[in-house]
This record gives C-alpha cells, structure tokens and sequence, in this order.
C-alpha cells in the first residue's frame, strides 16, 4: 500500500515533469509580463533587508561577525528569501488555481513545487549579488565550496515539504494564510537570519539552535562565506528534519490529493 | 477492447455546514465532543447511486438527464478529479478530457503561450504540440491573433482555442462535457464532425450533454440519469424520447390509442427508426372507445424531442375523416401518410382524441411513436424546404429534378 502510494507518487511526477517546467514559465512570465521591474524584484527584498539590518546592528547596535556585516546578513538573507517566497506564494498556489484543482486532473503537487521553483529561480538571481559582494569585501571560498549542492539540495526539499503542507493546509482551512504570514515574521527573527547564532545562549539560544531554518542559514554561511563544513551537530539536525518530513508531507498530500476538489 | 470501466459507483458528498476555516472548525470541535454535532449521515448526500456501464473502443456513449442527475459527476470520477465512495470505475489507456476546454487559459498570455501550457495540462509533451502547433491554431482559425493576449480574445475564439488543443490530442479516450454548445453553428459542426471521426478510429467517447441533437448524432447509446441513478442504458432515439415525454405522461381515461409507423414500401420502421429526408411515410392507429361519443376526430401532432419544438398539428377532420361516432367497447383503425419533410433530428407523434361537441379530450398518447431523420447534408432548423439553386436566371422550377419531393 505504501509502496504503491510512493511508486504512483514519483511516476506521476515523472510523467508530468513537463507540466512543472510549463507552470514555472508561466508564472515567471507573467511576472515579468505584469510587472515594470520583472526580475528585479527577486533582488530588490534581500538587498533593502539587508541595508535596513546593516544600519542596525553596525550602527545602533553594533554586533560582531567572522566577515563584514552586510556580507553576513546578505548570505543569511538571501537564504531565509527563497523559503519565505517559496512558501508565501504556494500557501495560495492551491486556492488561486480553484479552475484548474475542480476541472482538470494532474497531480497538484505541480502546485507547490512550481512555486517553490519559481522562487528558486529569484534565489538564483539574487545570488548573483551575493558574488559580487563577496568579490567587493575579498571573501574568496574554499574548497568547502563542494558542499554547497549538498546544502541547497536539503534546503530546497525542506522547503518543498513545508510548501506541500501549507498548500493542503490552506484548501481546508483558508485562514491559514494569515497565521502563517504572522508566523513567518516571528520565524525569521528565530532563525538567527540577521544574528549570528553564537550572541544567544541559553534557553533561548537552544530553541533557536533546535529551529531547523537557522543550521540551514548557518551551513550556507560556513560553506560560502567562513571555508569551513557546515556545523555537523545543526546541519544533521536540519537534514534530519527534512528526511522525514518531505516523504511524509508528500504522501500525506497525495492521500488527501482526491477530496481538494470537493474542499476548495 | 473495453475502454472506460464504471462498476457499481456510489458516489457521496457531504452537504451542510462545511468549516473552511479554522476559526468555524474550533467550536464545531468542541461541539461535536460535546455530541450535540448531527449525525453524519444526515449530512451525506448522494450524487450517485450504484451506476454502472462500459464504452468500449470506437463507441461514444452519451449521458443524459436534468440538471443535478449527476452527469458531471461521472466525468469527474473518470478523469479522477474526484474518488468513488463505493465501487471502482477505470479509464484503460490515454484519456484526454474536455471538461472546461478552457479552464488553464491564462488572461495575460498570449495564445502561443497557452496552447503550450494547456496542451501541457493535458499531458501532451511540448514536441507533440511543437508538431501540431499550426494545425490547432488553423482549426481554431485565430491564425492573426496567436500572439495577442487571450483576455483580448472573444468568448468563442477561447472556446474554439480550447477544444481545438483537445482536438489534436491523441487519446484512447476522450471524455467531453458540454463543450459543443460554444462556438457558432459552423465551428459546432466542426467539433461534432472532429469527434465522430475520433470514434471511427476507435476512441471510446463519453460525452455529457444538454444538446440532445449532438447526443443523437454521436453517440451509440445513451445512460439517461435521474438524481444519481440510472434510469435506463439503450439506444440513443429511445433513451431520448424517454427523456423527453417523461415530463409529459399519456393521459388515456377514456380512449386506448395504439399506433405503428410504416414505410411507403417496407412493411414498418426497423428498430433504429431511421428514416430519410423527405420519406413517405404511413402511421396507422387504432383506437378502442371506452365511453360513447358523437362527434369525435383525432389529432396528429409531431413534436421534434431534442429541441422541444411543436413541429405540426393536424387533425382527421382536416384531411377529410368524417367525424367519427362510437360507442363504449368500439374498435376503430384509421391510416394516415405524411412526408418527413424534417432536417435530421428526432422527432415523436402524438396522438390525440378529442369529443368536438364537447372540446373536451379523450387521450392523449405521447412517447409511443418516435422517428429519426437522418441526411447527409445537415440544415439548420426543422423544416426541410429542399432548397435548390444554380447560377444564372431561370425560368423552370429547379426543385422538379429534386428526387426528394414527392408532388
């Protein structure tokens, strides 16, 4: 039973793997078609949050960190960018789409993914100002560079997982969307985004330590930007997180996957 | 080849208050613990009831009924937007539906970039529709407009834009809700020309509608629903002209009415009723009185079923029947000919007694007569005129060469 489910599951996937391409180009297009700044606007969020954190803490109150501020928080920004769009966009990419859940069968897991890809590609973009940041505050990386696939694969399945459940979340239950936007607020400020995670001990540190988002903030800081493995204890916690949590999102989304139509 | 599968399929929903939100799902939570929540059961309500039935290849079957019979629910169940509570139902090879042809049209893209994503939708890989790219916008004829944005298009290009992607899928199956009633008359014959050539090359068809004629024409046998059940499977002028007296019940209190309809030279209309354009045609009634009359005469009326349309009205008087006297238990036959003179269709008899001293009617039988008229020009409207025409002025009537008309 659970096999055939995961079998059926990654067939289906496979089968319309085009229809995942063709969505992700519709809604890039149409971004750029709608809107006069098109692609800009995927470096316009990390590069404002940026400057206002750098005015903060090199400013107001200053914090130490291994490399300049700006590079700091630009790395942990550009990370915390993609998951928050990604999954911003696909609480809704169920609901917005009711014409297509109601009349047309394809497995609606392309829903979320498509938005998770389309924020991967503004990740991609917006990274292009993390190289030149780098260049300008003479940060060369390391070979520790290698790990980078390894930390953006775990980074973008994680986000897939958590992308599946708000989706189906916000079919049966619309204000969904609304908790989840406050959340989100509360959730960058515990991910140790804009902070360095050593500043925090205590109880509060180990709770930020035990939210998954900041080993992932932090392994792309060590593999980029400090030419070091990401932290082995946070990182494995992080994958750990995600190993579970995608199959199990997954499946859960597929079996629920036949009522949408009837709950949207 | 058995093609599309639908055994024993119970289908429920539930109706009734329905939390979509989490601040409504609390206090029915609490509620429900509480036991004060109505039994489930009384919230089910079910869409269908034990349907079964199964198209095989290179057959189109129609489905039928009112609004609410549960119609598009089966289309739904097969393209599997939704699940069967009970019973199982299955679609054997490609299936290609056209349920809302239109339905993944994005206003802002333009028609290029929409036949793609849609053709995708509907499982086509993008050298597939690479390959048919001009012969779907050729078909749709919006060849100037392919690259301005759908919002600008009118509701029948998109309509046309939509079934056209349909139509250059290569499916097992074809699953077709609704989708002939946009467009204009020409591009709704091109659809229905479109879609019997996919039958004849052995795509099973389901098609769902509420234009009889297209039912009529297409299909080789028709499920009538009636709220989740099946009310009969059969063939299509029979199912049709069920559906269609079943609102209309005969009324037969005081006279029994039998009739049968025959060709001029065959001895009757064989079991598909088909007659030709024009066909001389002979209907004999006999009547049993149960009560006394003086005066009394008896109506022929043609109704045409799919469009609802009262087609002619005559009564024995007029054709110079003396009025007919007889008394209770009385045995009568009379004979009638007309020409169907009707562009294809279906159409029914009905035939009336009526006591003229009184005005008063003595029955009515409606449904037990039905005809189909086919030809292989189609007209629009119900009259066949048997137009004629030629270039030039003439003098002579062109409609005497006609081997249609009788006179």
């Amino acid at each position: 039973m659970l096999r055939d489910d995961l079998r059926e599951m990654l067939r289906e996937q496979f089968d319309f793997r085009e229809l995942l391409c063709q969505m992700t180009a519709r809604d890039l297009l149409l971004r750029y078609k709608q809107t006069v700044m098109g692609f800009a606007w995927a470096l316009l969020m990390p590069l404002l949050n940026t400057a206002i954190f750098s005015f903060v803490f090199m400013r107001v109150a200053p914090i130490q960190t291994r490399v300049a501020y700006p590079l700091f928080a630009y790395c942990g920004l550009l990370a915390w960018n993609f998951t928050a769009s990604a999954l911003r966009f696909s609480v809704t990419s169920l609901t917005s789409n009711t014409n297509l859940v109601t009349k047309v069968y394809f497995p609606r897991e392309i829903f979320p993914f498509s938005a998770v890809a389309v924020s991967f590609v503004d990740y991609a973009i917006a990274a292009t100002v993390l190289v030149a940041l780098m260049i300008y505050y003479r940060v060369a990386p390391s070979s520790a560079i290698l790990l980078l696939p390894m930390v953006v694969a775990v980074h973008v399945m994680f986000t897939a997982a958590l992308a599946l459940l708000l989706a189906m979340a916000n079919l049966f239950y619309r204000d969904v969307k609304y908790l989840f936007d406050v959340f989100l607020t509360v959730w960058m400020f515990a991910s140790a985004v804009v902070y360095p995670i050593d500043a925090v001990g205590g109880r509060v540190g180990a709770l930020i330590r035990a939210n998954p988002m900041t080993g992932m903030v932090e392994a792309y800081r060590s593999v980029l930007l400090y030419g070091a493995a990401p932290d082995p204890a946070s990182f494995a916690w992080t994958t750990a997180v995600t190993v579970i949590l995608l199959p199990s999102a997954w499946l859960l989304f597929h079996r629920c996957e036949f009522r949408f139509a009837e709950n949207i | 080849m058995r093609r599309v599968i639908f055994d024993g399929v119970w289908k429920a929903f539930r109706r009734g208050e329905r939390h979509d939100s989490l601040r409504d799902l609390l206090p029915a939570l609490v509620r429900r613990s509480l036991g004060r929540q109505r039994a489930v059961s009384e919230n089910v309500f079910w869409a269908l009831k034990d349907v079964s039935f199964d198209v095989q290849a290179g057959e189109a079957l129609g489905i039928i009924g009112r609004n609410g019979a549960g119609k598009s629910t089966v289309l739904k169940l097969l393209t599997r937007i939704l699940k069967p509570t009970r019973g199982s139902c299955a679609v054997v090879g490609r299936s290609g539906a056209l349920i809302e042809i239109a339905a993944g049209f994005h206003p802002d893209l333009t028609g290029r970039e929409n036949v793609y994503l849609q053709g995708a939708i509907m499982g086509m890989r993008r050298a597939e529709i690479a390959a048919r790219f001009d012969d779907i916008v050729e078909f749709a004829g919006i060849e100037p407009f392919v690259d301005t944005q759908v919002k600008r298009y009118s509701s029948g290009m998109n309509a046309r834009l939509g079934f056209s992607i349909a139509a250059h899928l290569s499916p097992d199956v074809l699953l077709i809700d609704e989708v002939l009633s946009v467009g204009d008359m020409a591009f709704q014959e091109k659809c229905q020309a479109r879609m019997k050539q996919f039958r004849d090359n052995g795509v099973a068809i389901v098609f769902v509608s509420h234009y009889l004629p297209a039912v009529a024409r297409l299909c080789n046998k028709v499920l009538l629903l009636d709220q989740g059940a099946t009310v009969r499977l059969g063939t299509p002028p029979s199912i049709i002209a069920e559906y269609c007296s079943g609102s209309r019940a005969s009324d037969e209190n005081d006279v029994a009415i039998k009739a049968r309809l025959r060709r001029s030279r065959a001895d009757r209309v064989d079991d598909t009723f088909e007659v030709a354009a024009g066909e001389r045609l002979n209907l004999d009634v006999t009547v049993q009185f149960r009560v006394e009359v003086e005066q009394a005469t008896l109506g022929v009326v043609v109704w045409d079923l799919t469009r609802e349309l009262y087609v002619y009205g005559a009564s024995s008087d007029f054709v110079g029947v003396p009025p007919i006297r007889a008394r209770a238990g009385d045995l009568r036959t009379f004979s009638f000919t007309f020409d169907a003179n009707l562009t294809r269709g279906l159409y029914a008899i009905e035939l009336n007694v009526v006591d003229a001293d009184r005005h008063r009617f003595l029955g009515i039988a409606r449904g037990i007569i039905h005809f189909q008229v086919v030809e292989q020009i189609s007209y629009d409207g119900i009259a066949n005129l048997y137009l004629a025409g030629r270039e030039g002025a003439s003098v002579h009537d062109l409609r005497q060469a006609h081997p249609g008309i009788a006179r």
